[in-house]
C-alpha cells in the first residue's frame, strides 16, 4: 500500500493530487469493504478503485484501511463562555485528529445557543478557524436551556440548526417536551433528548451497583435513564398523531433497560434514533475501583476479585450518564450490532484541570474523548466484539442517515465525483493516548497513558487537510 | 500516584523516633512489617498487618497506662489534623495520640481556613506540606477525598474518615475492643451485627474489611432504603475466594438472635427529609437497640456504638450505660489505636528509616526510651 500527497502541510489547503493505493476500503455508506485504490485531484475523489481478488491479493482488513470521514452527533466545544476548556478550532483540530469531518455541537454554552444570533458567532468561529471539519450545530430546545419556554426553534432553524437538545440537562417537563417535539416536527428537526430523571440523580456520583456501594459513592440508577426514555416514547406516540414528522433521538444510552426501550420501539414502528458512546460500551464503572480492563475483558468473576492497577476516583472517568456495570456496557455493544443504536458519538466533553482536579464527587462530568474514538472501537474491533464495518458505519453511515433526515447533504461516502472526505487509518499501528498528544484543550480522558489501537495517518475534509500524522 | 515517588520519600528527613531500637514484645510479630506510606481504607491491609497494629496498640496500651503517658516516637515530626467535618471524638482522639508521640500537632478546621475561601482540597494538602507536614490526619464529608490527598502529598495520609466510604482507624480500634473483650480475643465464628444507617456510613464500610477478615460471622441489619446495594456487595463477596463473606438483613430479630457483638450505628436526621425514612420514631420502635431486643442477643454479648449516639433512637440509654457496653473502652482505646498507627506510618513515610518497617515493632519498654 502506499500514501502519495502533494502538497500537504497547511491544515485546510486543498488536496491537489493524492493517491492512495491497495488499501482496504471500508464504504458502509455504499455498504461495500475491500481491496481498493484512491485518486483525489484538486479536493475531489477522482477514482475509486475496488480490485477484485487476484489484484487484490495480499490487502488485508488489519493494514491500511481508507473509510468515509467520520460523523459525531454529539459533542462539546465550549465555545463561547468556556473557552479555557475547549474552542471551537481546537476542538475541530482535535476531532480531524480523530477521523471526524463533521461534527454537531451542543447549545449547553455561555449563553445557551437559543436564538440566531448565538448560532451565527459560533459558525463564524469555526468558519475563522480555518479547519474544514464540518460544523453543524443543534439549537436549544429551551430558553437558556431552562426547560420552561421554547426556544426560537424557527430562527435557529432558519440559521441552520440541526436539531434541538437542552443535552447536559434533560427536559425536565413532559409538557415541553410535547411541544417541543411537535414544533420541531413540523420544521423536519429531531429533538436529541439526554435522559435523565434528575430526582434521581439528585447528588449521585457513580452508577447505582457494587462499585459505588464499595467505594462509597451515591448510586444512580439505571432507571433514572429508563424511566425519561419511557415518558419519552409514550410521548413521542401521543405527538405524531399531529405532527407524522416528529422524531425523537435519546443520546448517549446506557443502560440495558433503556436500550430495550428503544428497540421495542422502533421494532413498534417509532420514528426514535439513539446512539451510544465509546467509553459506555468499553469502559465500566470497575475503573472508578482502579481497573483498567476492557468491558468485553471482565469475565464472570465479580469485581472484587479482579485486579486493580491505578487508584480509586479518577474523576476522568466521572461522566453523565455513569460508567456503568459491565452488563449494561455489553447491552450498548449489542445494540450497535443489531441496529438499535444508530450511531456512536463521542460525547466529547473537554474540562479544564481545575474542574477534574478535585474530590471525584466535586469534579465535573464529562470525558474527553473525540481522539480516542475510533481507537477504542478498534479495541472492540480487534477483541472480535465488533465487525469493523459496523464500527465503521456507526461513525458514518448510522449518523448520516440521521442528519440527512433533518436537511443535511453530506457524507456521500467513498464515491467517485465527490468531495474527498475520508480517513485513512493504519491499523497495524498503536498510538500512546497522551496529553500531548491531544490536540483538545481538554486533557480529561481516562485513556491516558494507553496504547490504542489504529493511527490515523490522514483525514480530508471537503477535499481539504483537517489532519496528517 | 505523581507525589508518592520513592525519590522524595527517601529524600525526607529521618523522624528522630526510629533512631531508638526497638524491642519487640511478642515473638508472633517476627517477620511481619507495615508497608503501606498511607492508611486510607483496610480493603489492601492484609490480616498480618491487621495483627501488627493489634500488637502495636497493645504496647502503646501500657504506654498509657504510666503516669506520664509521653513518649518521643514522633518528636519533630509534624502531624497536620486536617478536619473537614465536624468533630470532637475522632479529631481529638487523634491529637491526644498525636502529642502524646509527641509529634508537632497543627490543628486545620475547614471552616477557619483559606478553605472556606475555595481553596481545593490539593492546594491545601500542598500548603499543609510546605509548611512542614510529614502526616496529615484528614476527614473529609466526600468519599475518596483521603486517596485524592494522598495522590498529592509526599509524607503519610490517615484517612480519618471520607465521606460514606472509609473510617479505618475506627473499625481498626473497634477490632482491638473486640479482641479484648471477647473471651480468648478470637472472632472466629462470632456473630456480630451492625445495626443501623448502614448505606452513609464509612464506619460500616471498613469494619466489613476488617470483621470479615477477622473470620467474624458478619451481619448488617438495617431498613431496606438504608443498605441499598449492599445485598449485591455480601452476594459478590460470597463469590470470591479470599473475601470476608457477610449477611445482610432487614429483619432485626434474625439479626439479633444469638448475636456475640452489636454495633448500632448514628442515625443522622436528615435521613428523614430526604425521604430514607418514615420517621425517627418509626425507626426507633423498629430498628433501635432496646433491653428487650438486646435480650435476643447471646447473655454475654457486647454493645458497641461508634459514637456520636442519639440515645433513644438508635440506642437506648440504658443499653448505652449496660454492663455489656464497651462504647468507652472504644474511645479509650481510640486513642491508642492512632498512636499505633501513627507510629507505624511514621516509619513508612521515610524510606530506610528504622521503626516499623524496618522489623519487629511495638514494645512499650523501648517507647519509653
Amino acid at each position: 500500500m502506499g500514501v502519495t500527497i502533494d502538497g500537504s502541510g497547511a491544515i485546510g489547503r486543498r488536496i491537489a493530487d493524492l493517491e492512495i493505493s491497495r488499501a482496504w476500503l471500508v464504504d458502509p455508506i455504499a455498504d461495500r469493504e475491500g481491496p481498493g485504490e484512491i485518486v483525489v485531484h484538486d479536493g475531489r475523489l477522482e477514482a475509486v478503485t475496488w480490485l477484485d481478488a487476484a489484484e487484490g491479493a495480499g490487502v488485508e482488513p488489519g493494514g491500511v484501511i481508507v473509510v468515509p470521514g467520520f460523523i459525531d452527533l454529539h459533542v462539546h466545544l465550549r465555545e463561547p463562555g468556556f473557552e479555557d476548556a475547549e474552542t471551537v478550532a481546537s476542538g475541530l483540530a482535535a476531532a480531524a485528529h480523530g477521523g471526524f469531518t463533521t461534527v454537531c455541537a451542543m447549545p449547553n454554552t455561555e449563553p445557551a445557543i437559543d436564538d440566531a444570533g448565538i448560532f451565527g458567532r459560533v459558525l463564524a468561529a469555526a468558519g475563522s478557524s480555518g479547519s474544514p471539519v464540518e460544523l453543524l450545530v443543534y439549537g436549544a430546545l429551551t430558553v437558556g436551556r431552562r426547560g420552561e419556554s421554547l426556544a426560537a426553534l424557527g430562527e435557529l432553524s432558519d440559521a441552520g440548526a440541526i436539531g434541538f437538545s437542552d443535552d447536559g440537562a434533560p427536559i425536565r417537563s413532559a409538557t415541553i417536551l410535547r411541544n417541543g417535539l411537535l414544533y420541531a416536527g413540523m420544521l423536519g428537526r429531531p429533538v436529541v433528548d439526554h435522559a435523565e430523571d434528575p430526582a434521581l440523580t439528585e447528588g449521585a456520583e457513580a452508577n447505582e451497583g457494587l462499585v459505588a456501594t464499595v467505594l462509597g459513592l451515591k448510586g444512580w440508577p439505571v432507571a433514572a435513564e429508563s424511566g425519561p426514555v419511557g415518558r419519552g416514547l409514550a410521548i413521542l406516540a401521543d405527538v405524531l398523531r399531529d405532527e407524522p414528522r416528529a422524531r425523537l433521538h435519546f443520546t448517549h444510552l446506557s443502560t440495558a433497560a433503556a436500550l430495550d426501550l428503544v428497540r421495542r420501539a422502533k421494532a413498534a414502528g417509532l420514528p426514535v434514533s439513539c446512539d451510544v458512546t465509546p467509553h459506555h460500551l468499553a469502559l465500566t464503572d470497575e475503573w472508578i475501583a482502579g481497573s483498567r480492563a476492557w468491558a468485553w475483558q471482565s469475565d464472570a468473576d465479580p469485581w472484587l476479585g479482579a485486579a486493580r492497577v491505578a487508584g480509586p476516583y479518577d474523576t476522568s472517568l466521572r461522566v453523565n450518564p455513569p460508567l456503568r456495570d459491565r452488563f449494561d456496557a455489553a447491552a450498548c455493544l449489542a445494540a450497535l450490532l443489531d441496529g438499535t443504536a444508530d450511531a456512536v458519538v463521542t460525547d466529547h466533553a473537554p474540562h479544564t484541570r481545575v474542574d477534574k482536579a478535585v474530590e471525584f464527587g466535586l469534579a465535573a462530568n464529562g470525558i474527553s474523548g473525540i481522539e480516542t474514538a475510533i481507537g477504542v472501537l478498534l479495541a472492540a474491533v480487534d477483541a472480535d466484539r465488533l465487525p469493523l464495518r459496523r464500527a465503521i458505519a456507526a461513525l458514518t453511515s448510522g449518523p448520516a442517515a440521521i442528519l440527512r433526515a433533518a436537511g443535511w447533504p453530506g457524507a456521500r461516502g467513498l464515491v467517485e465525483g465527490a468531495p474527498a472526505d475520508l480517513v485513512v487509518i493504519d491499523r497495524s499501528e498503536t498510538w500512546l493516548v497522551e496529553a500531548a498528544s491531544l490536540r483538545s484543550k481538554g486533557k480529561n480522558s481516562p485513556l491516558l497513558g494507553r496504547e490504542l489501537p489504529g493511527r490515523v495517518l490522514l483525514t480530508v475534509a471537503d477535499g481539504r487537510l483537517a489532519y496528517e500524522a | 500516584m505523581t507525589a508518592a515517588s520513592p525519590d522524595r520519600a527517601a529524600s525526607a528527613p529521618v523522624a528522630t523516633a526510629h533512631q531508638v531500637p526497638l524491642v519487640d514484645a511478642e515473638p508472633a510479630s517476627q517477620g511481619t512489617t507495615w508497608a503501606h506510606r498511607h492508611l486510607l481504607d483496610l480493603d489492601r491491609v492484609t490480616w498480618p498487618e491487621i495483627e501488627l497494629v493489634m500488637r502495636t496498640t497493645q504496647a502503646m496500651k501500657e504506654v498509657l497506662g504510666r503516669p506520664i503517658a509521653r513518649v518521643p516516637a514522633l518528636r519533630g515530626s509534624g502531624v497536620t489534623i486536617l478536619f473537614y467535618e465536624a468533630s470532637t471524638r475522632t479529631r481529638v482522639s487523634f491529637e491526644v495520640a498525636a502529642k502524646n508521640l509527641s509529634a508537632d500537632v497543627v490543628n486545620i478546621a475547614a471552616a477557619s481556613s483559606s478553605v472556606s475561601k475555595g481553596e481545593s482540597l490539593i492546594d491545601t494538602i500542598r500548603t499543609v506540606e510546605a509548611l512542614g507536614a510529614r502526616m496529615i490526619v484528614i476527614r473529609h464529608p466526600t468519599s475518596g477525598a483521603a486517596d485524592l490527598a494522598a495522590e498529592h502529598f509526599s509524607g503519610s495520609i490517615l484517612n480519618g474518615g471520607d465521606g460514606w466510604h472509609a473510617h479505618p482507624s475506627q473499625a481498626l480500634l473497634d477490632l482491638f475492643t473486640l479482641r479484648e473483650r471477647v473471651p480468648g480475643g478470637d472472632l472466629h465464628g462470632r456473630k456480630i451485627v451492625i445495626l443501623g444507617d448502614v448505606l452513609h456510613s464509612r464506619v460500616a464500610r471498613s469494619n466489613i474489611w476488617s470483621l470479615t477478615a477477622a473470620g467474624a460471622d458478619l451481619w448488617l441489619c438495617a431498613p431496606a432504603t438504608l443498605m441499598r446495594g449492599f445485598e449485591r456487595w455480601a452476594a459478590a463477596s460470597a463469590g470470591v475466594p479470599g473475601h470476608g463473606r457477610f449477611q445482610v438483613t432487614s429483619d432485626i430479630g434474625a439479626a439479633l438472635r444469638d448475636a456475640d457483638v452489636i454495633m448500632a450505628l448514628r442515625l443522622q436526621r436528615e435521613r428523614m427529609a430526604a425521604g430514607l425514612l418514615p420517621s425517627l420514631r418509626e425507626y426507633a420502635a423498629r430498628y433501635g437497640l432496646t433491653l428487650e431486643r438486646l435480650a435476643l442477643a447471646r447473655p454475654d454479648a457486647l454493645v458497641m456504638h461508634p459514637g456520636p449516639m442519639n440515645e433513644g433512637i438508635e440506642i437506648a440509654p440504658e443499653v448505652a450505660d449496660h454492663p455489656r457496653s464497651v462504647i468507652t473502652d472504644q474511645v479509650t482505646n481510640g486513642v491508642a489505636v492512632r498512636m499505633a498507627l501513627l507510629y507505624l506510618l511514621a516509619g513508612t513515610g521515610v524510606a530506610g528509616a528504622g521503626g516499623a518497617a524496618a522489623g519487629p515493632t511495638g514494645a512499650a519498654e523501648a517507647l519509653g526510651g
